[in-house]
């Protein structure tokens, strides 16, 4: 099932795609233009995709072998992710790389609260160390 | 007597301490990426990526590589002490390594397994050394269409890049043949499928799209994957001596590993995998007791160690004198050359002598540092195993974040790097493998390059382009390759439809 949704994902991109090529100057075969390729290559796209549409419903390709996933862990690892990026200007780097390391570390399951908040504190200041000053990274 | 003269400029070049500190750091992270599962080398390369921003270009080069090739040496170790593979092509050691740890001779297998990828790396940089030069020559003589041809072929041998299914590398290639055109037109000048946004001008930068399809993929997949401490022997160095009956048993297959690997090396594909593979059949085949295997022969560690290593050099062979990578791997090793404005392929070779010769080598020191490094060191290696992936895998995402940002100094980047992380883990999960995307994003302007150059070269005449001498050889072997691919599939489809497993 899932395989069948990326597939079809992959079907609207490359759907949407072709119909932004078809806006481009496709050229003639002896003098192609910036809409040659991107055409080919939607067009290919579409094909592919609905060829592995039809072969995931009769069946003929090999079914794949998923590995179990907590998937709460995984959306609080993904808020975790948006959160810092919308923080990070406001907040600052130092602040938003702390508590994005502790957020992180308690959903790993690190345990207890002092050994996180002392890796999460040294851990920020040497990456700010590192990127800010020996990389002369402008951080917000 | 002229290539041992440039190899010697080579060696003055790698021996500038700036660049001798370069590979040491290179095989060192390469040793711990191959140590430590579930961090592998594609994302630990694309995770360095903006850190090599502040070295020299050779030097970038040469630290790079170091990961490329160290990380098979260090693969074999969880391979042999916790029956975990530590990278794909170490998986076969499993099967005689395990065993042996079992029969308390870890050491003596961790021992072997170092010397035999050193003494087959060696001939991997031997065979590099003596056939890259003259191909790049060769390939001087290309135009426009015997790229167009290169890259498609290379496009279409790479679709057996993973070894999983053809049709979904297919459409991973496809996928990144469209994020490739997106932007400004190198050919034209006119900003190509942007959706009006502005940042998307310059194109999906590779490092970001790497960094976060493999790079927050992979750190989504370690973290929300179930996972239990390892329990590690202890490993001294007096441990590390094997007898001379695994000596003399050792040796033969260490050089027939390092020359399988070698000529698997130069196929597109997973090619120390195969290799591996390929080495441990032999061994098997022309051992005296084929029953010992899979009960901790050492035949059966040696051979397919030196296979992995030998292959990794060979695969830098079209890697640097072709600019075609033949792995997901060395795609982005090529990106890393990109972003120092490097093109590998002939032009590399003629027009900086000193960065290429340096670069090989580079990879005749660092195969001595890796020896050095794993043999005294594996305990220490053992150590890090101890490591626990909850404190690991913050630290990387945080580093990835930092890094990504640092490239640009752009929150769209890192919103960019965040979505190609969330598409990497699904599309891993439903067996859609990014290697070939990558390969797609990185061959796809070469490959409209020379399609375009090459129709206007040849006045519209597709025939008159695919039937110049080199273009023609090389389309032949892409057809039999496609010949190939479906027959096989056609087959696997058609037993799978009697079986009638779905």
């Amino acid at each position: 099932m899932a395989e069948r949704i990326v597939t079809l994902c992959f079907l609207l991109g490359s759907s949407i795609y072709l119909f932004g090529a078809q806006q481009l100057t496709f050229g003639t075969i002896d003098s192609p233009k910036s809409g040659f390729l991107p055409n080919l290559a939607g067009l290919a796209g579409i094909v592919l995709a609905i060829v592995l549409l039809i072969v995931n419903r009769q069946c003929l390709s090999k079914p794949v072998k998923q590995d179990m996933v907590d998937w709460t862990k995984f959306i609080f690892v993904i808020i975790g992710l948006i959160v810092y990026i919308t923080v990070l200007n406001i907040i600052g780097y130092l602040a938003a790389a702390f508590i994005f390391l502790l957020y992180l570390f308690k959903v790993a399951d690190t345990g207890g609260w002092l050994v996180p908040v002392a890796m999460a504190g040294s851990c920020s200041v040497i990456f700010y160390l590192v990127f800010g000053y020996y990389l002369a990274v402008t951080l917000p | 007597m002229e290539i041992l003269d440039l190899l010697l400029q080579g060696l003055s070049v790698s021996l500038v301490p700036a660049n001798l500190m370069a590979c040491t750091i290179g095989v060192i992270i390469g040793t711990l990426v191959g140590v430590l599962p579930g961090i592998d080398t594609i994302s630990t390369i694309a995770l360095l990526l903006p850190f090599s921003y502040t070295m020299g270009s050779t030097a970038a080069l040469i630290m790079f590589a170091g990961i490329y090739y160290g990380s098979k040496y260090g693969g074999s170790t969880t391979s042999i002490l916790l029956n975990v593979p530590g990278e794909a092509a170490s998986v076969v050691t499993c099967l005689d390594g395990y065993p042996m740890a079992q029969r308390g001779r870890a050491g003596a297998a961790l021992s072997v397994s170092a010397i035999g990828s050193f003494i087959a790396s060696t001939i991997g940089v031997i065979g590099l050394t003596l056939f890259a030069p003259p191909l790049a020559q060769a390939a001087l003589a290309f135009g426009p269409p015997e790229y167009f041809a290169l890259a498609l072929v290379g496009i279409i041998i790479l679709t057996n890049l993973t070894g999983t299914s053809t049709l979904k590398s297919m459409m991973m290639v496809s996928t990144g043949i469209m994020l490739g055109t997106v932007g400004l037109d190198s050919l034209s000048g006119i900003s190509r499928l942007t959706m009006g946004v502005p940042e998307l001008d310059r194109g999906f930068e590779l490092s970001i799209l790497a960094m976060g399809i493999f790079g927050i993929g992979e750190i989504l997949t370690v973290m929300t994957k179930p996972t239990t401490p390892p329990t590690l022997p202890s490993i001294k160095l007096r441990d590390l001596y094997p007898t001379k009956e695994e000596w003399r048993r050792s040796v033969p297959p260490m050089f027939r590993g390092g020359v399988i690997g070698f000529l698997v090396g130069l196929l597109p594909g997973p090619a120390a995998t195969i290799s591996s593979f390929a080495s441990y059949a032999m061994e098997k085949r022309l051992s005296k007791n084929p029953a010992e295997f899979g009960q901790g022969a050492i035949e059966g560690v040696a051979g397919p160690e030196a296979a992995n290593n030998s292959a990794v050099s060979a695969t830098m062979i079209p890697l640097l004198s072709l600019g075609l990578p033949f792995s997901g791997a060395t795609a982005i090793l090529l990106s890393g050359f990109m972003i120092h404005g490097i093109t590998p392929g002939p032009a590399l070779i003629t027009e900086q002598p000193g960065m290429f010769w340096g670069l090989i080598a580079s990879m005749y020191i660092g195969n001595i540092l890796l020896l050095i490094i794993n043999l005294p060191l594996i305990g220490v290696f053992v150590q890090m195993l101890k490591t626990p992936l909850n404190i690991l895998m913050p630290l990387i995402a945080l580093l990835t974040l930092t890094g990504a940002y640092s490239i640009n100094n752009s929150m769209s980047d890192l919103v960019l790097i965040v979505i190609c992380g969330i598409i990497g883990f699904f599309l891993r999960r439903t067996g859609f493998e990014p290697g070939p995307l990558l390969i797609g994003v990185i061959l796809g302007p070469s490959l409209e390059q020379g399609l375009v150059r090459g129709l206007i070269i040849c006045d519209g005449d597709i025939w008159a382009m695919i039937t110049r001498p080199i273009s023609s050889l090389l389309l032949t072997i892409g057809a039999l390759v496609i010949l190939y691919n479906l027959t096989s599939w056609l087959i696997k489809s058609n037993k799978r439809r009697r079986e009638g497993s779905c």
